[in-house]
């Protein structure tokens, strides 16, 4: 499967249908069973599925429907958690924070399973989505590593030990979320960085970090040492003021472009979001650029999602089709 | 030596209930009810707050901050011209605060957290203290589009706090507390922060902490003490270093002893916070200590923020006993 220049693509969540909420309550009170409930998000798995076939995406994501939260997700897949209670992020958003106990490391694979399936139900590239070892160590509490570097270094070898088993069962394109990766920049940016080249050593696979929230500026352009191909940003959260930062130091790797706000109800227009492509590709050349939303849309409904993806489509085609006219670009420069 | 918090506390109950803030808060972005239905919840969750911290056994008390969104627009929506942006990180959090920004003259046209504190004291069968964000963090924490420079900015809004100081202090608070967070990060800012300092608390005769945690005071250690206020607030653990820096002069002041970790679900055995609380009144006496929490219990569930509490009283407790053997 070759990817048109531009791929669009997107972050790794997307909203649960209603009959899905109903039901992850109704299992919280012990009123349905975890079969039930598998059944379910598998069945929203291949809604979200076909509806991304439909907009015409052309990198897929799984849309995280099995998962309640990033890190709580793992940590309740792995040896060494206990889960506390819920802690406010902001708003009345909150959060279950994990708490490490115990020595932490995989039982058994945490995502193959669901990558499978995703997979088995799309021709188009589906990617593989993990949570990286600095997130997950960061938004937990830690009652049981003397520091966070034993903590971060021993979840890479976990998460490094699920990259390998993803590859395996076909993932060619792997994503690593570190949204937390700039929470301490001047103390533990190296601590990230070799936390990351633990996860991703020897893979053949396309590798993605996802950064969002916080001061990317601070960690630029040392954020292009992470061992990955490819970093996705939020671009539009602040309106693209992020490429004056690229401006200071050429983007040397691909990036995925955040191009429509993943917190805002509105959804932008097809010639809004091309008018950020077009103000990236004075800074980064197309070949380096991948489309997505800022961050993962699980907080909007599933019309404005929808709407979401459809003017990400259509501004990629529009771009597509000027860089072939004003001869930018050849068909035949395709990414392969 | 008496126990103390910071100041937030967490606003809903342990899994699986979403408690009732929660409940009112999404009911309130849906438009199912009213302002005047939220301001109840949250005095009913405000009453919760103060009785776990009653039943515990901390001496002084604060209303738990339920009615707080975050530290800086709790202020900056009460005060005139700002406008509220997009989510910030919190300092190194997983907290996230929406930024302010100061688009007009800023101005303090009416009291902010008065009537909080006068709930609380009325609900309270402990004493309360008052605590605001201080300038120098509200001028950190949000965007000057307004004023010429960081100077003006920041004097701006210590003279608008200085307003809510003195209003408080009308409304019969005793115990004022300034938190100022951000100077750990912004040493090099000292003298700007002082200006500020002096001028948020001129013509304030109650007793007031300054509250300066996530980070230590290496920067501004000894100058600190001459800032007119009667208590340090310090943090000794993300602020570790605290230990060292307050042996480089004589500590002159009161001391909130900020020990017991606000940030990890651990909790302190007693024997670990009575060996610390002996170290410190090695350099400030017994009667000059507050014992507190290293920051906000709002990074805990709330089950865990009520055990710190109860391990706080009991060591402290544990801690006078011990000092007064010894002096016997």
């Amino acid at each position: 499967m070759t990817l048109p220049i531009l791929p669009t693509t997107a972050v790794g969540s997307y909203p649960k249908p209603g009959y899905l909420l109903e039901a992850r309550r109704k299992y919280l009170r012990k009123q349905i069973s975890k079969e039930e409930l598998t059944a379910l998000e598998r069945r929203a798995t291949e809604e979200w599925i076909r509806i991304q076939e439909e907009i015409g995406l052309d990198l897929l994501v799984d849309g995280e429907q099995y998962r309640g939260d990033m890190v709580a997700y793992f940590a309740d897949e792995m040896n060494g958690f206990a889960i506390a209670g819920l802690v406010r992020s902001y708003g009345n958003r909150f959060y279950p924070k994990p708490v490490v106990v115990g020595p932490v490391g995989r039982k058994s694979p945490l995502t193959v399973e669901w990558f499978t399936y995703a997979q088995s139900l799309t021709s188009r590239p589906v990617k593989g989505m993990l949570t990286g070892p600095y997130t997950i160590a960061e938004w937990s509490f830690n009652e049981y590593y003397p520091t966070r570097r034993a903590l971060v270094l021993e979840l890479a070898g976990a998460i490094h030990d699920e990259v390998v088993d993803l590859e395996r069962a076909g993932a060619r394109y792997i994503q690593i979320d570190e949204p937390a990766i700039h929470t301490r920049p001047e103390e533990d940016f190296e601590l990230a960085v070799e936390a990351m080249e633990i996860v991703t050593a020897g893979t053949s696979a396309y590798t993605v970090s996802h950064i969002c929230y916080g001061d990317v500026p601070k960690i630029y352009p040392a954020m292009l040492r992470l061992a990955v191909n490819q970093l996705d940003l939020a671009l539009k959260n602040e309106e693209f003021g992020l490429l004056d930062t690229f401006r200071t130091h050429a983007f040397t790797k691909d990036i995925g472009l955040g191009v429509v706000d993943a917190h805002s109800h509105r959804v932008e227009t097809a010639e809004e979001v091309a008018g950020g492509i077009r103000r990236t590709l004075e800074v980064i050349p197309a070949q380096q650029i991948y489309v997505s939303p800022d961050c993962g849309l699980k907080t909007r409904t599933i019309d404005e999602t929808v709407g979401k993806l459809r003017a990400i489509v259509a501004a990629a085609r529009l771009i597509r089709s000027e860089l072939t006219e004003t001869g930018t670009l050849g068909i035949a420069e395709a990414r392969t | 030596m008496i126990t103390t918090v910071v100041g937030n506390y967490p606003k809903i109950p342990d899994l699986p209930a979403p408690g009732k803030w929660r409940t009112a808060a999404e009911r309130l972005q849906k438009g199912q009810i009213d302002q005047a239905a939220m301001r109840e919840v949250e005095d009913e969750v405000t009453l919760e707050a103060i009785a776990d911290q009653v039943e515990a056994g901390i001496d002084l008390i604060t209303d738990g901050q339920i009615r707080w969104d975050d530290a800086q627009t709790y202020f900056a929506r009460q005060l005139t011209g700002f406008a509220i942006n997009g989510l910030q990180r919190y300092f190194d959090t997983n907290i996230y605060y929406r930024e302010p920004v100061a688009e007009r003259e800023v101005a303090w046209t009416a009291p902010m957290a008065v009537r909080d504190y006068e709930f609380a004291h009325a609900h309270s069968a402990r004493p309360v203290k008052a605590v605001i964000t201080g300038p120098f963090t509200l001028a950190a924490l949000s965007r000057n589009q307004h004023y010429a420079n960081r100077r003006t900015y920041m004097q701006a809004l210590a003279d608008a706090l200085n307003h809510e100081l003195r209003a408080l202090q009308h409304a019969g608070a005793q115990v004022l507390q300034i938190d100022e967070p951000a100077i750990c990060r912004h040493a090099q800012e000292y003298d700007l922060f002082a200006d500020a300092i002096q001028r948020l608390l001129s013509g304030i005769s109650a007793k007031t902490i300054l509250c300066m945690y996530f980070g230590d005071i290496g920067g501004i250690y000894p100058r600190v003490l001459d800032l007119p206020c009667d208590v340090l607030g310090l943090d000794f653990v993300a602020g570790y270093r605290n230990w060292e820096i307050l042996g480089r002069a004589p500590f002159s002041k009161d001391l909130m002893f900020g020990i017991l970790d606000a940030r990890n679900t651990r909790v302190e055995s007693v024997d670990e916070v009575v060996a610390a609380i002996g170290k410190v009144t090695a350099m400030v006496p017994a009667e000059r200590l507050m014992v507190s929490p290293s920051a906000g219990l709002e990074f805990l569930p709330r089950s865990v923020a009520k055990r710190k509490l109860q391990r706080l009283v009991e060591a402290t407790r544990t801690a006078d006993g011990t000092l007064q053997e010894v002096r016997v």
